[in-house]
């Protein structure tokens, strides 16, 4: 019944009246069980140099955009493969994958990590679509960034395609996400999510379970 | 069986004058909502609605029950209790029990209602009048509500808790027995429950906590 459902809505594509429902969820944090970065970290031996400035961007102490170019120029000497394969044995959340993976063509991770870092570790591990921030690479070194993505952005583009737009994110660089969203689930998973994030979502959840069955009721 | 517990605990309660939300003032050696979730420790979904102090709500709460999924009211101080059961249940796929978050229920009481929940119908609890500023029901022969009303004391009035199908609270009615009417008559059972209005209500209960919720 799903796949006719989508077919039809394939066709209504173009006037805009299609009922479908987007779930966009931020990465590091919501979907993995540990913050990505501090686990890069460790291999340079810069563990508690990047803890410092992730906590103090996860409390929203420095702009997300500042303390991201920090991090990625502090991580940037390893080798992106090598980063792929830490990246892949983060722990994550097998609830949200069993969800994302049974929904796939309507979820869609978005994160303000860089695409060369992340996309394996999505796809393999959810195989959809992705949103993140562009390295700009040569001979698999980072050179810079091309874009930090605005999860904000993100979400305005999917508005073309959905008219029902839910978020779940736990971080202050959600918050853009969770304001062009319909719906926004604050997930305190691993940590208590960030003051503003909460006050712009219209459901908090501390638990995977209780997520995932929010989430399946959010569907229709 | 009923699978979903939607706890409204939005409000400000201030006819009981303490500055925090009536649903955390202290009874015994616990805030007023523990004894809540303990009497729903066996129903696997609880949502709470949360306004007033939602912060120190759910600090609270995820420390008795991590699996709570919280929804919230931001306008709580000029919504009603209906509309943040509204939101408490407007995604909701199946039928629930609802629960004002001011109230202290008789643990074997609830759960007898609960085991007497059938699959597809609506089910008020009432409760014996305790007060006169109640919203009494009217019972036929069957026990069915057959009528909601604010003069006629029938000696029985609208709990706060009922076993509704989903979908059925509306989003811009003042009081859910409001809702409710549409439906009558509607399957009733009795509840041993007390409302904490005021603060000779706080102190009753204060004083009768361990006679009221004794069996977990």
């Amino acid at each position: 019944m799903f796949g006719r459902t989508r077919d039809i809505s394939c066709l209504l594509l173009k006037n805009k009246s299609v009922n479908q429902v987007a779930f966009c969820f931020d990465l590091d944090g919501t979907l993995t069980k540990e913050e990505i970065l501090p686990i890069i970290a460790k291999e340079v031996d810069l563990f508690e140099e990047i803890n410092i400035l992730t906590d103090v961007t996860m409390k929203g102490f420095i702009p997300f955009t500042n303390s991201f170019k920090l991090r990625v120029r502090l991580l940037s000497e390893i080798a992106i493969p090598r980063i792929v394969d830490i990246v892949s044995s983060v722990t994550i959340d097998e609830n949200l994958k069993v969800f994302i993976k049974a929904n796939k063509d309507n979820c869609f991770v978005v994160t303000g990590n860089l695409d060369v870092w992340v996309e394996e570790m999505v796809q393999s591990n959810y195989g959809c679509q992705l949103y993140s921030s562009k390295a700009d690479i040569k001979d698999n070194k980072i050179m810079g960034i091309k874009n930090i993505l605005d999860k904000g952005t993100a979400i305005k583009e999917l508005r073309n395609k959905y008219n029902k737009i839910v978020t779940v994110g736990d971080g202050m660089n959600d918050c853009s996400m969770f304001s062009e969203a319909d719906i926004s689930i604050a997930y305190g998973g691993i940590h208590e999510p960030a003051d503003s994030l909460v006050s712009l979502s219209n459901y908090v959840a501390y638990n995977s379970t209780t997520l995932v069955n929010l989430l399946n009721n959010l569907k229709w | 069986m009923v699978k979903n517990a939607v706890i409204c605990a939005a409000g400000l309660g201030s006819r009981l004058g303490f500055d925090i939300p009536k649903c955390l003032v202290d009874i015994g050696n616990e805030k007023l909502i523990y004894y809540l979730l303990k009497a729903l420790d066996r129903i696997e979904n609880i949502r709470i609605v949360v306004g007033f102090k939602e912060k120190e709500v759910i600090n609270y709460v995820k420390q008795i029950r991590k699996d709570v999924l919280f929804i919230r009211n931001p306008e709580f101080a000029s919504t009603t209790n209906s509309y943040s059961l509204h939101l408490g249940t407007k995604d909701l796929q199946e039928p629930f029990l609802t629960v004002d978050g001011d109230m202290i229920v008789d643990h074997d009481s609830i759960n007898a209602f609960i085991n007497s929940c059938e699959t597809g119908e609506n089910k008020v609890g009432i409760t014996e009048s305790k007060t006169d500023d109640a919203v009494f029901v009217k019972l036929n022969d069957k026990g069915q509500v057959i009528g909601f009303s604010r003069e006629e004391n029938t000696g029985w009035e609208w709990s706060g808790i009922a076993y509704l199908q989903n979908k059925l609270i509306k989003k811009d009615g003042r009081y859910v027995f409001e809702d409710l009417i549409d439906h009558l008559p509607l399957n009733s059972a009795k509840i041993k429950c007390f409302e904490i209005d005021t603060p000779d209500d706080l102190m009753y209960m204060r004083n009768h906590i361990n006679d009221i919720v004794i069996s977990t």
